[in-house]
């Protein structure tokens, strides 16, 4: 979430809206958002039923995987990025930045 | 007459536990999202409503309010306060 608060600012101007979302509460999100500094809205999926819905709930861990989607403004999926090459949110960034997408 | 009544109705009880056994296993896979398989590349995203809280309210969105509007990066981390 660090990693895409950095390039919040790149992302906006791509009109481009930024949610994080975990099976934690609203009110532990909103913590955490506050401690690491992120200003985009923490969604609370309280029970997973949105990772489920996603595809990307872990019944070991009663938890989402990392993972980015890039929704465009059709609803339609553009890009994905899963696990470990989640963190790092530079594709997605490019992809928004892309002449087609700026309007 | 006596005899057929209990035969009709032995005929809907089968019917009814028929209908029962078919739909029973339908409805156990859509009682199993975790067998849902992620959405690829070109997919539609699935909608979806939830709340974050901004400090003073609970607050609801959408997918669906940014439709035409707003690309949207949805990024789903494992749990507050594990790293970034």
């Amino acid at each position: 979430m660090k990693a895409l608060q950095q390039d919040l600012k790149r992302l906006e101007a791509t009109d481009t809206q930024v949610l994080g979302v975990s099976v934690d509460s609203a009110f532990a999100n909103k913590a955490f958002a506050d401690q690491i500094g992120v200003t985009f809205p923490l969604l609370s999926d309280w029970g997973g039923e949105v990772t489920r819905e996603y595809g990307i709930y872990l019944s070991k861990y009663k938890a989402a995987r990392r993972v980015n989607f890039l929704i465009g403004k059709d609803g339609k999926i553009l890009e994905e990025q899963v696990d470990n090459a989640a963190i790092d949110p530079t594709k997605i960034v490019d992809t928004c930045e892309r002449p087609k997408l700026k309007n | 007459m006596q005899r057929k009544l209990p035969r009709v109705l032995q005929a809907a009880l089968l019917a009814g536990a028929m209908t029962v056994a078919i739909a029973a296993p339908a409805r156990a896979q859509t009682k199993q999202p975790e067998s849902a398989s992620m959405p690829k590349v070109g997919d539609m995203a699935p909608d979806f409503k939830l709340n974050y809280f901004d400090g003073t309210n609970s607050k609801e969105v959408s997918l669906s309010q940014y439709r035409g509007k707003k690309n949207v990066v949805l990024g789903f981390f494992i749990f507050a306060f594990t790293g970034g």
